[in-house]
């Protein structure tokens, strides 16, 4: 027996012959379980990711964290594009070195690129925004001259270069190191224990929650495939929202006996501690040199 | 909402992050005092939950979806504190591991979504909800606006710091180093944006939920209303309730016209044939059919919205807004006793 063809197909085409047209947009109960779907590929690929044997998997995540915080760092204060360009340029090619496939990076950074530059930074360059010298004209607004000006897109291509700078850097650490190796590593720089703590249970759960989730819509799909109603969509949501709070909290009352049958006394410790070895170093002098030489070309350039 | 890495400076950053030092101190405090060692499992629960909750799509009316942030829900559900500390740990995942908000921008997306948005949006809740009972209508319509406003300061929050650093930061020959909109840019931007859409949505996801806990999880509503009560049931007839809500839409309406007399100048395309720039829509003078028809209707009560001579503007603002109401009110009683007296004819 196959699945009948109309309850696979997303959405009805909406031409004459039902031929074309079809849209694109999907309905909220798709676009929750795609998203909940993309949630977990994407920490299943991470911590396949994060199994490889790299450079950057080997080192330790202590190393990682401080790393990554200084190159956020540089990319905030860099006030050349140039600059930019070039920590851009060495988080893709860190990540080749350690088995992360730069298309992957790459992809990861850019698909945002296109809207966001529609959005913020091509209107950041007009000179209504960003006033000063017109190098592409477009004419006239109500007598004043409009235009893309130099200021304009200078920081257009500093917002771009260091949004992407930045989320490089902590794609590529959260990537290239495993989950619990992260939480003792904020641990181990001074983070609140606390904070750690439920920081990590709540990773946890969230998957399970999301599993739940993605039943109750599923099961919904599965029962009222073409329901565009407005009313009851929202009168679905709130109730599937109100249903996993119930959830969550009787999971938090079963998570917390189970923690006290294995001797949780309000307390907890991490017993992952490594010592830090050669590739450690590498990756800590590599760091050094690339934000060194970023902060001296930026000065260089500004003087 | 979620402010990525980039466009707030370092030291904006860290400002909001040190605004948050003590919040978060003082969250932690006591949120562990009310459930001890439960403190762990219960937050960071509720913080998969607000997570979660950022996932659900909500359906807008053009066919498109938009998602809720979630902290006011979470605030009325466990206390403003608890939703400190959830909506943190939610946004710190959706940092680290989603690319979802800046890991610098940390410390001032919580300022926005982890403590104005929740405490503003409880605050305008209980000052709603003051004693209704538990499972009463008003209190779940009180989490709905408690969520609408609590947004909406979230998002005045961020435009303001998107809007202060081309102010402060910028080289010398003016090129913006940060987010380069300025406040009169960023403020009605995401004003928009969050009056209408997620505003709305944000209304009902928050309203939503209460409603059901009302219906069918009320146990739940009790883990942070312990002393109120539930009532016995005082049922209110369907139409009195909808005329109650009408009305009190337009009290509102009415009240908020004072608003009119903050703003300067007079609105696009309304100008009088002489207040017009002609030179500035490249005329030479004002055109015949303009000049013939703009003064036809010479006999207004309250020309421009006030008394003849403009005497007292401020006065006669009022007073334009008042007769106006009453005008509008009567013409509607009119017609709807109209409507209604023929469809009982008709049956």
């Amino acid at each position: 027996m196959t699945t009948p063809a109309w309850l696979v197909e997303p959405e009805a085409r909406m031409g004459p012959c039902a031929c074309c047209g079809r849209r694109t947009k999907g309905d909220f109960v798709e676009k929750t379980i795609a998203g909940a779907g993309r949630v977990l590929r994407a920490t299943m690929f991470s911590s396949d990711l994060a199994g490889e044997d790299g450079y950057l998997q080997r080192a330790d995540a202590r190393v990682k964290v401080g790393s990554a915080l200084a190159l956020l760092l540089v990319a905030a204060f860099t006030r050349h594009v140039s600059v930019l360009v070039g920590l851009y340029t060495s988080t893709v090619l860190a990540a080749s070195a350690s088995r992360v496939p730069a298309r992957f990076l790459v992809r990861r950074v850019w698909l945002f690129v296109p809207l966001f530059t529609a959005v913020v930074a091509l209107p950041a360059a007009l000179s209504v925004i960003t006033p000063g010298h017109i190098v592409v004209p477009l004419g006239t607004w109500f007598g004043t001259p409009l235009g893309l000006t130099a200021q304009g897109l200078t920081a257009a291509a500093l917002i771009v270069m260091r949004a992407a700078t930045s989320i490089s850097v902590v794609v590529l650490l959260t990537i290239t190191t495993p989950w619990p190796r992260l939480l003792s590593a904020l641990r181990s720089l001074r983070v609140p224990r606390a904070f750690v703590l439920v920081l990590g249970l709540a990773y946890r759960y969230l998957f399970h929650l999301l599993t739940s989730i993605t039943d109750m819509y599923e099961a919904r799909k599965a029962r009222a495939p073409r329901d565009h109603d407005l009313v009851r969509g929202r009168a679905f949501v709130a109730a599937t929202a109100g249903a996993t709070f119930g959830k969550a909290h009787a999971l938090s009352e079963e998570v917390y006996l189970a923690m006290v049958a294995r001797g949780y006394r309000g307390q907890a410790t991490a017993i992952d501690r490594r010592p830090l070895g050669a590739i450690d170093l590498l990756v800590f002098s590599a760091v050094v040199a690339v934000t060194l030489l970023a902060i001296g070309v930026d000065h260089v350039v500004v003087h | 909402m979620h402010i990525p890495d980039g466009y707030l400076s370092p030291s904006t950053c860290a400002v909001a992050a040190g605004a948050m030092a003590p919040v978060w101190l003082s969250a932690g405090r006591r949120v562990r005092k009310v459930v001890t060692n439960r403190y762990a499992p219960l937050t960071a629960l509720a913080a998969a939950y607000c997570f979660c909750v950022m996932m659900f799509n909500v359906p807008v009316p053009d066919g498109t979806t938009a998602h809720a942030v979630g902290a006011v829900l979470v605030a009325v559900l466990l206390g403003p504190w608890a939703a400190v500390v959830a909506v943190s740990v939610a946004l710190a995942i959706q940092a680290l591991f989603f690319g979802d908000g800046g890991v610098l921008a940390y410390g001032a997306n919580a300022l926005n979504m982890a403590f104005v948005m929740p405490f503003v949006g409880y605050g305008v809740y209980l000052a709603i909800a003051r004693r209704a009972p538990l499972t009463s209508r008003r209190r779940a319509v009180a989490a709905g606006i408690g969520g609408y406003v609590g947004l909406n300061a979230a998002a005045l929050a961020a435009a303001f710091e998107f809007g202060i650093q081309p102010l402060l930061f910028h080289t010398a020959d003016g090129t913006p180093l940060y987010a380069p909109f300025h406040l009169s840019q960023t403020i009605p931007a995401m004003a928009l944006a969050h009056l209408t859409v997620a505003g709305g949505v944000e209304f009902a996801l928050t309203m939503g939920v209460v409603t059901y806990l009302q219906r069918a999880n009320v146990p739940l509503l009790r883990i942070n209303h312990s002393a109120t009560a539930i009532p016995a049931t005082t049922e209110i007839p369907a139409s009195r309730r909808r005329w109650r809500s009408a009305v009190l839409v337009f009290a509102v309406g009415a009240l908020l016209t004072p608003l009119g007399l903050l703003a300067h100048g007079s609105a696009f395309g309304e100008d009088a044939p002489g207040a017009l720039d002609l030179h500035r829509s490249h005329l030479q003078a004002v055109p015949d059919g303009l000049a013939r028809y703009a003064g036809f209707w010479h006999h207004a009560l309250f020309h421009g919205y006030g008394f003849s001579h403009d005497a007292h503007p401020a006065v006669g603002y009022i007073v334009s807004a008042l007769v106006g109401m009453a005008v509008i009110s009567g013409v509607a009683f009119v017609v709807v006793s109209l409507i209604s007296r023929a469809r009982s004819a008709a049956r």
